[in-house]
């Protein structure tokens, strides 16, 4: 069985169907995928300016809207200056 | 942690509501059901661009028609502590009646006393356990 366990209290990226980036700690799940994240923050890619974060708080995210999740390197991830990454942002799924 | 419980908890909270097609509803929870179905109440609706408001004393939403949910961040903590709290009455009551019927106890602990006689004191808990 695959199961979001493994990522309880870890630092996650969460991309939406919406384009969206969202990290933040995993707090919580179900079986349908539903995520608790806390104290997260969106991340707003550009190709004019560098990654904006905005500070989101304590989220509670639809599982039908995540496409991805995936443990962050924390390590990894503060080494990175956040602005000075340019990059176009994940155009949202139309249908 | 479970994200219904959560929900549960922010019973009478303000949250935002982000719905799929971008509209977003400001409101105070009225109720929840497991659908993630949810009623607002001083709602403040805004069309997906943002540039449109409209107030409502109250609304019903789809939970399948729901993005996601911004709780305020005190919650958290709120229902961890109470997780706490219940496990610790859990393990007192399961303790003091497991010789004895009793009804003191009250339904929830009497049941799962029922479960676990038989094994060690984790053995029965419900599978739900293993998610936290």
């Amino acid at each position: 069985m695959s199961s979001l366990q493994g990522y309880v209290d870890r630092r996650v990226l969460l991309i939406l169907q919406d384009g969206r980036a969202i990290v933040g700690v995993m707090a919580g799940f179900d079986q349908k995928s539903n995520v608790v994240l806390s104290d997260s923050k969106e991340r707003v890619y550009s190709m004019e300016e560098g990654v904006e974060e905005i500070p989101l708080g304590l989220y509670l995210v639809k599982g039908d809207m995540i496409i991805l999740i995936g443990e962050l390197d924390e390590t990894l991830d503060k080494a990175v200056d956040l602005a000075t990454i340019r990059a176009e942002p994940i155009p949202p799924i139309r249908y | 942690m479970l994200p219904l419980s959560l929900l549960n908890a922010a019973q009478n909270k303000p949250m935002l509501v982000e719905l799929k097609n971008g509209e977003t509803c400001n409101g105070h929870l009225i109720n929840c059901d497991n659908f993630m179905n949810i009623t607002l109440r001083d709602v403040y609706q805004t069309n997906s661009d943002g540039d449109r408001f409209w107030k409502l004393k109250e609304c019903y939403i789809r939970g399948s028609t729901i993005k996601y949910l911004r709780i305020p961040d005190i919650l958290l903590d709120a229902v961890k502590e109470e997780q706490v709290r219940a496990r610790e009455v859990g393990r007192n009551t399961r303790g003091a009646h497991a010789g004895g019927p009793g009804n003191r106890g009250g339904r929830g602990a009497s049941t799962r006393g029922g479960r676990g006689r038989g094994g060690p004191m984790r053995g029965g808990r419900g599978r739900g356990r293993g998610v936290q």
